[in-house]
């Protein structure tokens, strides 16, 4: 791939794969297939294996175009994915999104086994979520099976799915943060330590965590001789392994309830009235009705409430929140009531996703991935303000950056959430009442409109981005 | 000059092969793969043998049922 010659934009995560890479054409996303991988790919198409799993939801639709492809000489063909309305990573993925991305990832795995192919890598961020369910992006993960031929991508699927998926539900929810450290998913010897002894008991993490890591690390030094890496893996085993693996993935689970958070947000609206809650409904309802935006993300949503509104209206929304509790929940109702248009991810927006990888263009920041048309910061304020000191200024300037039209709930400081912020505190905030924010907002936002929540002191504005 | 070297290469070698830990996972995996496809041939034959008795079992209701 030469991308300084022409004014295609070469996908920033796609180089490491010779295959193909991606590219953006005039606001266009196209993929190129390279000579080197023309036989696998002929091979997906001609065995049905791609109808298949396009038809299951598993694989992202493409069409091969007839366009010119980014870099001739090693070009096959070129193909045109479905766009993928938001990229999100396995770092802001709960528990049961990340497990069901595993497992679609050996639904995937399965079904070309049995048409003659195998995935040669089983990295989670080839696994996005597209109209709500986890689906595989790169169409160029396939190739042609051999048999004899052991699982190429094994150790990636222990590092990025089975490792931090154990860590999580046997020792701590919060460990997927781990993730955003190790790109590569976690390596198995670290995974093994952090891991309580009990899991060295059940065959499958015994099997391919603790003694996955022995085996690297007895074998690190020492090459392989030729009659070690001739050794064949029939067919059977290889389903086997396989099989092992999703009944291991399977095993592990994780409930919100119980925790420390979980209770909380059975009764998450508990410091409202009714009647303050319903009208704060009523209100968000009509602001995205005036103004059908086509995206929206809803900041600090916990269990998704009010981002369903959008939802509802067929706006694709995000509903980001800190506690990977409240996603999860959120998560588990989008699955049940099978919402197409609501994507729940796990996001602290005091340390939003970084840019990350190599050239820090691997994975992308969350202001990368903005603007969005609709913004919503309902409950919010307070915890960025006074949790954690941001200037009402510089809020209203980040929020600008994040989105066009913004709805925004002023929570004063007479309000009993943020008279309980400040009981262990200083009140060092001054500036922290209507007419600081309304003059902090005024400087990034036109005030569409302004509406007292009924039987309550906040109050809700519909802004516009200046 | 080839002496300098090796030393040199020696150490090469040691830390690509320190990097790369897919010697481990593919001796493991070719080690632990024929036992679980073992496994397989077990669970086919456990759920044949389920199968048979719990077929006999619904064609026995079956006939329950067919008689008035």
């Amino acid at each position: 791939m030469t991308p300084s010659s022409n004014p295609d934009e070469v996908i920033g995560a796609s180089f490491r794969d010779p295959s193909g890479f991606l590219f953006y054409r005039q606001g266009v996303l196209y993929r190129q297939i390279n000579q080197v991988y023309r036989q696998h790919y002929d091979q997906l198409m001609s065995s049905k294996l791609y109808a298949r799993l396009v038809y299951d939801g598993l694989l992202i639709p493409h069409q091969e175009v007839d366009v010119a492809p980014a870099d001739p000489a090693p070009a096959y063909k070129v193909i045109q994915p479905e766009p993928v309305r938001f990229i999100s990573y396995p770092y802001e993925w709960s528990f049961s999104q990340l497990k069901d991305a595993a497992l679609a990832t050996l639904a995937i795995q399965k079904r070309a086994l049995e048409a003659g192919m195998v995935l040669k890598d089983s990295s989670a961020y080839n696994i996005q979520f597209h109209n709500g369910k986890p689906t595989l992006i790169d169409s160029l993960s396939f190739e042609i099976y051999h048999e004899g031929d052991p699982w190429v991508a094994y150790r990636q699927y222990c590092q990025h799915f089975l490792a931090p998926l154990a860590l999580m539900a046997h020792r701590d929810v919060r460990l997927n943060q781990m993730t955003r450290v190790f790109l590569d998913g976690i390596p198995l010897d670290l995974a093994s330590r952090l891991l309580p002894a009990r899991t060295r008991y059940g065959l499958g993490l015994a099997t391919h965590i603790h003694l996955h890591a022995s085996s690297q690390k007895r074998y690190a030094d020492k090459p392989l001789d030729k009659a070690q890496t001739a050794r064949k893996m029939s067919k059977l085993s290889f389903t086997g392994l396989m099989d092992n693996l999703e009944g291991t993935t399977r095993k592990l689970r994780w409930k919100p309830s119980g925790t420390e958070w979980g209770d909380y947000y059975t009764a998450s609206s508990g410091h409202y009235s009714t009647t303050a809650f319903e009208h704060k409904k009523q209100l968000v309802s009509q602001f995205l009705e005036q103004l059908q935006p086509t995206t929206t993300w809803d900041l600090g949503a916990n269990t998704g409430e009010f981002s369903r509104l959008a939802a509802e209206k067929g706006c694709n929304t995000l509903a980001f929140d800190i506690d990977p509790a409240a996603v999860e929940q959120n998560y588990r109702l989008v699955k049940q009531k099978a919402e197409t248009h609501l994507l729940p991810l796990v996001m602290d927006f005091t340390n939003p996703s970084p840019s990350l990888g190599w050239h820090h263009q691997e994975r992308q920041a969350l202001l990368e991935r903005a603007p969005a048309d609709m913004l919503m910061a309902l409950a919010l304020v307070h915890h960025l303000a006074i949790s954690n000191n941001v200037p009402l200024a510089w809020l209203a300037s980040y929020l600008r950056e994040l989105g066009h039209w913004l709805i925004i709930e002023w929570v004063p400081k007479e309000d009993s959430q943020v008279q309980k912020l400040l009981t262990s505190r200083q009140d060092i905030f001054p500036g922290y009442h209507v007419e600081g924010f309304e003059a902090a907002f005024g400087i990034y936002f036109n005030t569409l409109k302004k509406a007292s929540i009924h039987d309550s002191d906040r109050v809700m504005y519909l802004m516009e981005g200046k | 000059m080839n002496f300098q070297f090796e030393p040199f290469l020696t150490l090469h070698h040691v830390v690509i092969a320190y990097l790369d830990p897919g010697s481990g996972s593919l001796i493991l995996q070719l080690l632990i793969a024929g036992i679980m496809g073992a496994g397989i041939l077990v669970k086919v034959f456990w759920k044949r043998i389920k199968g048979f008795f719990t077929r006999s079992t619904e064609k026995k209701e079956d006939d329950t049922e067919l008689q008035p």
